[in-house]
């Protein structure tokens, strides 16, 4: 029972960690006339900074925006502070 | 003849067809430098003169570089100072426009100028040449023991009477008198004029000029070169037959 307990809270946390979404902010561009913008994008893969770069290069060149860097990765916690500055880019892409 | 025997006598004429070459060479070269200096002037200018997107490039490093710049109202900014950025550029560019047009007006004004530079000092030459070859006199040099004068350039050999009669004639003109055929004929022989005839005066006077005007057309129509014979002394493009 014991060992039960322990492996369920293992596996539950385990659980919550995979389930943890991986979100990145990250700035980009667009040419004559220069416009630019900042947003908030959920990312698919590893959550790492490399991965988050070519996952949005792919996803904005779409609208012929042109990734400049993405400041960082991080998980639902910091999406509240970043919702009002991403404005109409928040999820968006 | 014996061609070969000595050297030949270097020319004493100045043709102007040479001038004219020499003129027309040095136009040429300053017409190529004067348009390769401004074609070079051109090229640096649209070289040096900032890219139209400089601005936005260095807004965008602005927004790159900055983590902070993130809220809406500041992106909105930048994007503001690109446009303005832009809007300029494009002032930039008439600019290049108007200094590139002012180039070409300059490069016009400036190969005119030296195209007139050079006729000027052709001209000059010339006129100077047409002065000493005419019969306008600008200097009359005596040589009284040599029996020789020098009007212009051109030597003329005189007889001693006949350079007597112009040392006369010349000192007279010095103090602006007019001499009578008497006068002269009485400095010359020293006794008074009022015992001299009038005819033996004119006399000289016809000699004077006889040996004078005889050897300044031969020096001016037809030349003698020596030991190789007679020539016009003339351009041959003038020579016209009908």
């Amino acid at each position: 029972m014991k060992y039960f307990l322990l492996s369920m809270t293992i596996l539950f946390l385990a659980a919550t960690a995979a389930q943890a979404a991986c979100y990145a902010d990250y700035k980009a561009k667009q040419d004559d006339p220069l416009r630019l913008h900042y947003g908030v994008a959920l990312i698919e893969g590893d959550c790492t900074v490399e991965n988050a770069e070519t996952e949005l290069t792919e996803r904005l060149a779409v609208d012929d925006w042109q990734m400049l860097n993405v400041l960082e990765v991080f998980d639902e916690d910091g999406l509240q502070e970043r919702e009002d500055s991403a404005g109409e880019y928040y999820l968006r892409y | 003849m014996d061609c070969k025997k000595g050297k030949t006598v270097p020319a004493n004429t100045t043709s102007a067809i040479e001038s004219r070459q020499t003129g027309n060479r040095v136009v040429t070269a300053g017409i190529i430098a004067i348009v390769s200096i401004l074609m070079i002037a051109a090229v640096l200018l649209f070289i040096s003169l900032p890219d139209a997107n400089a601005f936005n490039a260095r807004v965008e490093q602005l927004f790159v570089e900055n983590d902070t710049l993130t809220g809406n109202a500041e992106i909105k900014l930048l994007e503001i100072l690109a446009q303005s950025g832009t809007a300029f550029s494009d002032t930039l560019s008439s600019y290049r426009f108007v200094i590139f047009v002012l180039l070409v007006f300059s490069t016009a004004l400036l190969v005119a100028a030296i195209a007139f530079l050079v006729m000027l000092i052709a001209m000059n030459r010339r006129m100077g040449q047409i002065e000493r070859k005419g019969i306008e006199v600008n200097s009359l040099l005596i040589s009284r023991d040599q029996n020789t004068v020098y009007l212009n350039n051109f030597e003329f050999k005189l007889t001693e009477a006949a350079i007597e009669t112009l040392s006369v004639l010349a000192e007279a003109r010095m103090d602006d008198e007019v001499l009578s055929g008497s006068e002269i004929e009485g400095v010359i022989s020293g006794r008074p004029s009022a015992d001299c005839d009038e005819a033996a005066g004119a006399t000289r006077i016809k000699r004077l000029r006889d040996s004078l005007g005889n050897q300044m057309m031969s020096e001016l129509l037809v030349k003698n070169i020596a030991r190789r014979g007679y020539m016009l002394a003339i351009d041959k493009d003038v020579i016209r037959m009908v």
